[in-house]
Order: C-alpha cells, then sequence, then structure tokens
C-alpha cells in the first residue's frame, strides 16, 4: 500500500525518513524499509532523537489501531505449532545427549599402542638398574 | 490476574518437562492475545508475530524461571518482553544485518527498544490515553493521525486535507511528537 512512497526518496529528511518507517511498520514490511536506507539516512537516524521519540508513538498507533488483526481466531492451530516446536526440542535434547558422553575409547588406544607407553617402560628399567 | 492466568502460571513452574509441555496449552489460551498484540507493534506482520511468538513459548516452556513470582499482567508482559521476547524480535532482521546502512545498536533499538513509558501501558489503557490525546489534538493534524490509523496512504490523506504529500508527512511527523508528549504526560498523571 505505502511502497511506491517509501521507496523512491533518496534522500529524505528525519521527519519523511519517521513517517515511512510508520507507514512500513503498518504495513508489516520493516525490512524494505531498513535496506532503503542510505548511509546518509542512517546516519540521520542515528543521530537524532526526535525520531527515536517519535518512533514510540507510530508503535502505539500500530498497536491501537491494528494489533487486533494480529488475534489469530484459531489459537488450537497455534497451540500445536508450540507443541510441535517444543517435542522437535525434546527430540534435539535426546539425541545431544548420548553426545556428551567422554570418548574413553580413543584415548585408552592411544596410551596402549603410543609412543608414550613405549617410552614409559624404557624409563622405568633405567630407573630399576 | 485473572484465576485462568493465575492457574496457568502455576502449571509452568513444574519440574516435569512432559508436565510444563501439557501446561503450556492452558498458558497459551490465557496468554495468546496479549503477547501477539504486544509483538504486533514492533512488527506490524502477524505472520512473523507468530513466528517469534512460537519461539518465545518454546523458550518459556525450555526456561521457565523467570515467570516465577509473577503477581499481575503488567509484570508477566514487562518479564515477557525482557527476557524471552526482545532476545527473538532482534534475531528476526539479523539475516538482512549485513547489507543495511544501519548500525547494529540502531537496528536493536527500532526492532526491538528499551522498554519506554509508555510501552507498558496496556492495550485498553492506551486506548483511552490515545483517545482523550487525539481530543486535544487541531482539527488537521486528528483528521490526518485518523485517516492513517484508517490504512490511509499519505496520498489520500493528501487528497483529503487538500494539501501536498510533502506537507503530510511534516503534519504528521510533528503531530506525533505532539502526541508523544502528551502520552508521556497522561501516562504520568495515571
Amino acid at each position: 500500500m505505502q511502497e511506491e512512497e517509501t521507496m523512491p526518496d533518496t534522500n529524505r529528511e528525519i521527519h519523511e525518513l519517521l513517517v515511512d518507517y510508520a507507514g512500513a511498520l503498518r504495513d508489516g514490511c520493516i525490512p524494505a524499509f531498513l535496506k532503503s536506507l542510505t548511509r546518509e539516512e542512517a546516519e540521520r537516524i542515528a543521530s537524532s532523537w526526535e525520531f527515536w521519540d517519535a518512533t514510540e508513538v507510530s508503535r502505539i498507533l500500530n498497536s491501537v489501531g491494528f494489533a487486533d488483526k494480529a488475534v489469530a481466531p484459531n489459537v488450537s492451530l497455534f497451540i500445536s505449532r508450540v507443541d510441535a516446536e517444543i517435542a522437535s526440542r525434546l527430540k534435539k535434547a535426546k539425541a545431544s545427549r548420548p553426545g556428551k558422553r567422554p570418548r574413553r575409547f580413543g584415548s585408552q588406544k592411544r596410551s596402549s599402542g603410543g609412543a608414550r607407553s613405549v617410552t614409559r617402560p624404557e624409563n622405568r628399567t633405567e630407573k630399576s638398574i | 490476574m485473572n484465576k485462568r492466568l493465575r492457574n496457568a502460571l502455576k502449571g509452568l513452574a513444574d519440574p516435569d518437562v512432559e508436565r510444563r509441555r501439557r501446561a503450556m496449552e492452558p498458558f497459551v489460551r490465557a496468554t495468546f492475545g496479549i503477547f501477539i498484540r504486544y509483538l504486533y507493534r514492533y512488527l506490524g506482520n502477524e505472520v512473523e508475530c507468530e513466528d517469534v511468538l512460537e519461539d518465545v513459548y518454546a523458550d518459556i516452556w525450555e526456561n521457565p524461571e523467570r515467570l516465577r513470582n509473577i503477581t499481575n499482567e503488567k509484570q508477566l508482559l514487562k518479564t515477557v518482553y525482557l527476557y524471552y521476547m526482545r532476545k527473538r524480535l532482534r534475531e528476526v532482521y539479523r539475516r538482512i544485518n549485513r547489507n543495511l546502512h544501519l548500525s547494529q545498536r540502531n537496528l536493536k533499538d527500532i526492532i526491538a527498544p528499551e522498554i519506554g513509558a509508555l510501552e507498558m501501558v496496556s492495550q485498553s489503557e492506551l486506548q483511552q490515553i490515545l483517545r482523550l490525546a487525539l481530543s486535544k489534538l487541531k482539527a488537521r493534524e486528528q483528521r490526518a493521525i485518523e485517516l492513517w490509523m484508517e490504512g490511509a496512504s499519505n496520498r489520500a490523506i493528501a487528497n483529503e486535507l487538500k494539501t501536498t504529500v510533502g506537507a503530510v508527512k511534516m503534519l504528521e511527523y510533528r503531530t506525533m511528537l505532539k502526541l508523544k508528549k502528551m502520552l508521556r504526560y497522561y501516562c504520568r498523571e495515571d
């Protein structure tokens, strides 16, 4: 809806940036607004306390005016999504548990046939002599 | 806090993961409307809101300690925003971050800001305060904001107010700053 007004300007003043941000928030296209910012505009935003002050109001207007449309009529469907996410995390946690065991097999093998085991007995025999 | 929400929160305190998983259903039912409305103010997109909220609920299930001593709805919303939502909100646009001119800090402040005085006012209170503030504005300012909240484009607002798009943008900007002062004042009074 707002895209034709948010995109074409290249060097926008702070009031235009704020209005474009508010429009992007209202229309659910914040990434398009973020991508449209030039280096100069980003610097302008960073240094303007008025911009940050006004973003809070635009969020509130967005919330009061449009937040109700985000409330899905069927919560059960969403609950099943949450449950599936939990199930997947449980599965991942269970799968990662055996992997946490320390691998002693490799180190045992190394100590039994490695270079260290060859030198140690030699030292011992030298000491005993 | 209502009884339904209180009972739902009790279920989350269970140390057993499977029992806690079952307790998530009443908790989601009791809080979905509150949380998604709150998230919507930052994202403005219902699909993204649901995606973020799905992760938020799973995080709550995994680590519900922060919600142990919650006594009212406002405290619940504040705790959930600070310890669960913010982290997830910041991840939403992480992928596009590399190509942006905006600094990491500014991006964080736009997507998931610190809690301001107005951010924690409940939806119904906000509606009341905003109605009051709008009634104190000049007719032209009031009409511009009303049209904007009805979903009108800046061009449509300019046509309605018989002015240019540039003038409408300036009017909206000034009105938002004016509203900010008024809302802050009313919040302090509350």
